[in-house]
Order: C-alpha cells, then structure tokens, then sequence
C-alpha cells in the first residue's frame, strides 16, 4: 500500500522508500521540481514558492527555486544518490491571473521556470520533462518506487510525464 | 517609514489592531456583498490570523478542492491583497443569486458569469478598504478584480507569491458570510503588505474605534 508523503509550500522531501508517492498538490505559480536517480531508486521533490533567494531573506532554502534546487540536489546526493543518474522534471509555474492591471505579479510563474533552468544548467543538469506554464493549477505525484510523475489538473485530468 | 522586519512585529499590538480594522471593514464590506445578491447577508465574525506560510493551502480546505477566487490589489498608503474565495458549486449559487436566476441554473461560469463575480468581489473589497481608509485617514486603489477558477492551492500560490518572499508567516483577515438559511461560505481574505502591517502596528491606539 503505497504511503501518501505531502509536500508543502516551501518544503522538500527525498526519500528512497518504494512504497511513497511524493505529492505537491495544487501548484499555482509554484514550482515542483523532481528529481530521480533510477540507479539508487532515490526521488525527491521540491515545492518553490519564488524564483531567486537574492532579496535576503534564506532562512529557507526551498522556498527558492535557486536555492531550493542546490540544496534538493546536495540532500539527494547525501542521502546516496548520484548527480549523473539524476533525472528532472518540472511541473506549475503558471500565471493564475489575466488581467493586465494584475499581470506583473503573477509572471512569478514564468521566472520561476527560468530560474529552474538556469540553475540547473550551471549545475550541469538537464530537464527530461515538463508541464509548465499556462494558466492552470497542477498537483504531482512522484512515485519512489519506478520514478513515474504523474500531473493532475482541474477536473481530475491526470497525465504521466 | 521604518523597514518591516519579518514575523518580528506580529505581537499582540499589531494583531488587536487586526482585529479591529476587520471587525469594521467586514461589516462594510457584507454591506456591499448583501447590495449586489439584492439579499441581506450576516458575516460570520470575522478575526485576524497569523499563518505559517507553508500551511496556508491547508488551513481553508485541500488543495486539489475547486474553487472560485476573486482577487484585487489596493494600491496606496493601504496596500493589500484582498480575496474572496467560493467552493465553485456555491459559486453557480451565487450567481443565481446575483443575476436574478431560479437556484440551479448556472452551470459554467462563462464570461458573463465570471463577470457577475469580479463585480461581488469589487463591491466587497470596496467596501471593506472604503471604511479602513475612513479610520485610518490612508488612502487606497483598487485595481480591476480577476476571477480565477481552479484548485484551491492554485489560488492561494497567487497571495504566497506575493507576500511570500516577506517572511515565515502571513498575517490575514479571514471572514465568511451567511444569507438566511444559506451559507455562502465566502471566505474573505484580506492580506496587508508588510509597510501597511508597519502603519496599523503604530497607529493602533490613534484608530477611532
């Protein structure tokens, strides 16, 4: 019976028990990075809230995209994963809101992926999959056990990524 | 004006102050809820919450539930984030409500629909930051309203993202309104930004309530 690992605003979760699912439910603007070393059967998930750590407060890590995924990748390595075999996917991102008069604060969202991308590109790291972007709330669940990602939209559309 | 420290000044002052301004601003702003439905609508009392960050999906209900938000900003000396957040199912009631329709007989909310909702959450949010300014002698801009439909922790990433950089904790003014024998179960989210938290913090014992 697999056990149901939630993953808050600002948190992250590695784990190398096969019988967890880590979930990130409802992701706005946020991000949800995976990552998988399928070698070590190891996941962790992240659950960022802004893009960059630069306006001073770092008292959390996670709750940065930059931060979160430099310190996600050195808890995985230190719980026995390796940095070759990791495989990342990222998941929300969206910008919630339309209207122009709001726009400016929810590319939040769109920074947030780029944030992604960059750190991850100094880090040597590649993306082998997203679901990113747009205008709509997403939930991921990583299973520990085979490494699937399977995304949720509204209305309980489910795809595996 | 001195620079807000995060979670430092979230005392008992700031949060007596809090609870003040909500008592007033919600009890305008029900006034202006029961002027657009065209019925009376009791608010359920409304209180100041400080809450963690990380927790904040979870304090209003699952994630994953559908819900209908309607936000806006205020712009000024009363800068906040103000939301009015409806389970999607009492949403299709409120715009019955509001359109003058048998219950039931909204099923989508199309453009026409979603446009009756940002008119609720302006009139409510108007109302609510009118009075506050009133009392406080702060001066605040609403901007347009937007309707989102979508999972609850969706919509709640549109205020964490906003405030979340701040600090470990949101402070917010949380409310709910009733209409005779219906609950709308509107909940009434007001987010102050950090320098407006700083003007409430100070000015509590000035505040002519």
């Amino acid at each position: 019976m697999s056990q149901i690992l939630s993953v808050g605003l600002g948190e992250a979760v590695v784990c190398k028990d096969p019988r967890a699912v880590l979930v990130a439910y409802g992701l706005g603007s946020c991000l949800g990075v995976a990552m998988y070393d399928p070698v070590n059967r190891l996941a962790g998930l992240l659950h960022a809230v802004l893009p960059t750590s630069g306006n001073g407060y770092q008292d959390n890590p996670y709750k940065y995209v930059d931060s979160g995924i430099q310190a996600l990748v050195q808890a995985m390595e230190a719980a026995g994963a390796q940095r070759r075999y990791l495989i990342v996917k990222l998941v929300g991102g969206a910008n919630m809101l339309l209207s122009s008069a709001l726009s400016h604060t929810f590319e939040i969202g769109t920074r947030n992926v780029q944030a992604a991308y960059s750190i991850l590109e100094a880090m040597g790291l590649k993306v082998a999959g997203v679901e990113v972007g747009g205008n709509v709330g997403r939930t991921v669940k990583l299973f520990v056990e085979s490494g699937k990602l399977v995304v949720r939209r509204i209305g309980g559309v489910e795809q595996t990524l | 004006m001195s620079k807000f420290q995060p979670d430092a000044h979230f005392d008992e002052q700031l949060l007596k102050a809090m609870r003040r301004i909500a008592d007033e601003g919600v009890a305008h702003a029900a006034r202006g809820f029961s002027d657009m439905v065209g019925e009376t609508l009791s608010m359920i009392r409304p209180h100041a919450l400080l809450v963690p960050v990380s927790q904040l999906p979870h304090i209003f209900g699952s994630p994953e539930d559908e819900a209908v938000g309607i936000y806006l900003r205020t712009e000024g000396t009363l800068a906040c984030q103000i939301m009015l957040v409806v389970p999607l199912n009492k949403a299709l009631e409120l715009v019955d409500m509001v359109m003058g329709l048998p219950a039931g007989t909204t099923r989508v909310l199309d453009r026409l629909e979603r446009s009756a909702l940002a008119e609720v959450g302006n009139l409510t949010a108007s109302f609510f930051i009118n009075r506050v300014a009133e009392l406080t002698g702060h001066e605040a801009r609403p901007t347009p309203p937007a309707v989102i439909v979508d999972m609850l922790g969706a919509i709640v990433d549109i205020v964490v993202a906003t405030t979340g950089g701040f600090g470990e904790h949101l402070l917010l003014i949380r409310a709910g309104f009733t209409c005779g024998q219906r609950t709308v179960n509107a909940d009434f989210w007001v987010v102050p930004d950090p320098a407006t938290l700083n003007i409430f913090h100070w000015n509590e014992s000035s505040l002519p309530l």
